[in-house]
């Protein structure tokens, strides 16, 4: 009774996105040649625009529990698809449906305010993910010791380096989501952006911590190696189209072939 | 209704934390800090407080330097918060591209932060007031008036949000219309009834908080009930009104970022 139970619990669906499809519109900008086209062009010439679908038609669902990759080359729509799904996009077409609180990490851009300290930065983004100042408190402390910058806490943060942003960024935003413990996460080139080996081992340690609490996971990765090791289930992504599902091997087998072919097809 | 309490507290409190590290930042780096709020309205009321004397030394307005710079100061606020709340979409892209985060929380801290740098303003005008020795009591009721002032500025903090998501140039479109709005504001000359500029005036919005302010801080005298009924219309229109066009279009906002 209580296997079946659980194999139920397992099947209960977390994300269900429907026939979704997102469309944007693509300006281009017009070489101006001198002062006078760059008078009369805004009214005489408009920019073009071209609208262009980043996902068409796209369905699939995800169990509770499952860790779900997404491959393919950049600008195949993997990081449009996570965005609708967090909501922070709106799809143009079709629907999703999500079971519980979703979270988005990026590795990326995530907006820290260089003339602040690293100190203010922590409380800052910690509000911004939805944290207390007493929350955040609380967070401190182990958001420093796994930065591994404690020296420069009261630095501000024009002065860090690439790599020491990436780590604030993923610490800051790791340890708000451990407070908050989201049913459903969505990372987008978490583990890949800046850090050194050590803190990308580290990194990827703490996501391991949250699929063996049974968080849902959609893990958009160029690192095949991570996607083969921790997914259940990979889905090939091509010009907004899922082209293959299946499991991680066959996809990522598939998805080497598949470049390959792509490469020699564009020499030729 | 408790869903949608927790909402509302969840984005006045981000609100507050976001105007707390803008005010910051503003501040960061620069050697007279906090002065520089004090100081842009007092050399514009020393200049015009100059031209005055030197030009036209037949004064006929009743405590004139109050009421230049009470209008300085009000019109500052609102200048400074719909400049600076045509940007406060954009300039925060990376947090709205990179989670689902409440939009309206960059344009309430805008609003907050500007209005937080006003109280200081009021402090300096409420120095002033004792110097002219005219009764403080006029600053309570200034912050009723205040109180419609911003709700005014939220909503048209919204709506100008908008826009300057969808119109680069509104920036610049503002820049402009700011300079005229100050010249057919009377925020350094007195209009009356029958005047052009007067009828001109009773369609600008400002105008209502500008005049029912200065009768009652500084002459203590009651303000004419249709012009503290359109003072009130005019907040909660703008208020609803603003929030409207910002909750049909703000999710819209990331594809355009």
């Amino acid at each position: 009774m209580r296997g079946v139970q659980e194999k139920e619990k397992l099947k209960k669906i977390r994300i269900e996105v429907c026939g979704i499809g997102k469309r944007f519109v693509r300006r281009f900008k017009k070489e101006r040649k001198n002062f006078l086209e760059y008078l009369i062009n805004p009214i005489l010439n408009r920019e073009k625009s071209m609208e262009f679908d980043a996902v068409k038609d796209v369905s699939f669902s995800v169990s509770e529990g499952e860790v779900l990759g997404l491959i393919g080359r950049n600008g195949s729509g993997k990081s449009t698809l996570l965005k609708l799904i967090a909501g922070i996009y709106t799809p143009t077409t079709g629907y999703i449906k999500t079971d519980g609180s979703v979270v988005y990490i990026t590795g990326f851009g995530w907006g820290l305010k260089t003339k602040l300290t690293m100190k203010e930065n922590i409380y800052l983004i910690g509000t911004i993910m939805g944290l207390n100042r007493e929350e955040i408190d609380k967070k401190l402390e182990e958001i420093i010791d796994f930065s591994g910058l404690r020296a420069y806490l009261y630095t501000p943060v024009f002065q860090f380096s690439s790599g020491m942003i990436s780590r604030l960024n993923f610490s800051i935003g790791i340890h708000c989501l451990e407070h908050k413990k989201p049913d459903i996460l969505l990372f987008d080139e978490a583990f890949s952006a800046g850090g050194d080996i050590d803190f990308q081992e580290k990194s990827i340690k703490k996501m391991e911590e949250f699929i063996k609490e049974g968080a849902t996971v959609v893990l958009v990765s160029h690192r095949l190696d991570l996607i083969e090791k921790y997914c259940n289930r990979v889905m090939l992504i091509e010009n907004g189209k899922i082209i293959k599902t299946g499991s991680p091997s066959k996809i990522i087998e598939y998805y080497k072939n598949f470049t390959k072919k792509r490469d020699r097809n564009l020499k030729d | 209704m408790k869903k949608h309490w927790g909402k509302i507290k969840r984005i006045l409190e981000l609100a507050i934390s976001l105007a707390r590290a803008n005010f910051k930042l503003r501040n960061e780096g620069s050697y007279l800090g906090i002065l520089w709020y004090l100081l842009n309205p007092l050399l514009l009321f020393l200049v015009i407080i100059f031209i005055r004397v030197a030009v036209f030394s037949h004064s006929k307005i009743e405590l004139y330097p109050l009421y230049l710079l009470l209008g300085i100061i009000m019109n500052n606020l609102l200048v400074s918060t719909l400049a600076s709340s045509i940007k406060s979409i954009t300039e925060n892209s990376s947090f709205l591209t990179s989670m689902k985060i409440e939009h309206e929380s960059f344009v309430l801290s805008n609003v907050f932060q500007f209005v937080f740098s006003h109280l200081f303003e009021v402090g300096v005008f409420a120095l002033f007031m004792v110097f002219y020795k005219v009764s403080l009591m006029g600053i309570i009721y200034y912050l009723i008036i205040l109180l419609f002032f911003v709700l005014f500025l939220i909503g048209a903090s919204f709506l100008f949000a908008t826009i300057g998501t969808y119109v680069n140039d509104f920036f610049n479109i503002w820049t402009f219309a700011r300079q005229i709005l100050f010249f057919l504001t009377p925020i350094f000359y007195a209009i009356k009834p029958g005047d052009f500029i007067y009828s001109l005036n009773l369609f600008n919005p400002f105008f209502y908080f500008l005049h029912i302010s200065r009768q009652v801080v500084l002459y203590q005298r009651l303000p004419e009930g249709w012009m503290l009924l359109i003072m009130v219309g005019v907040s909660l229109f703008f208020l609803f009104f603003g929030f409207f066009v910002f909750e049909k279009f703000k999710n819209k906002f990331a594809d355009l970022l």
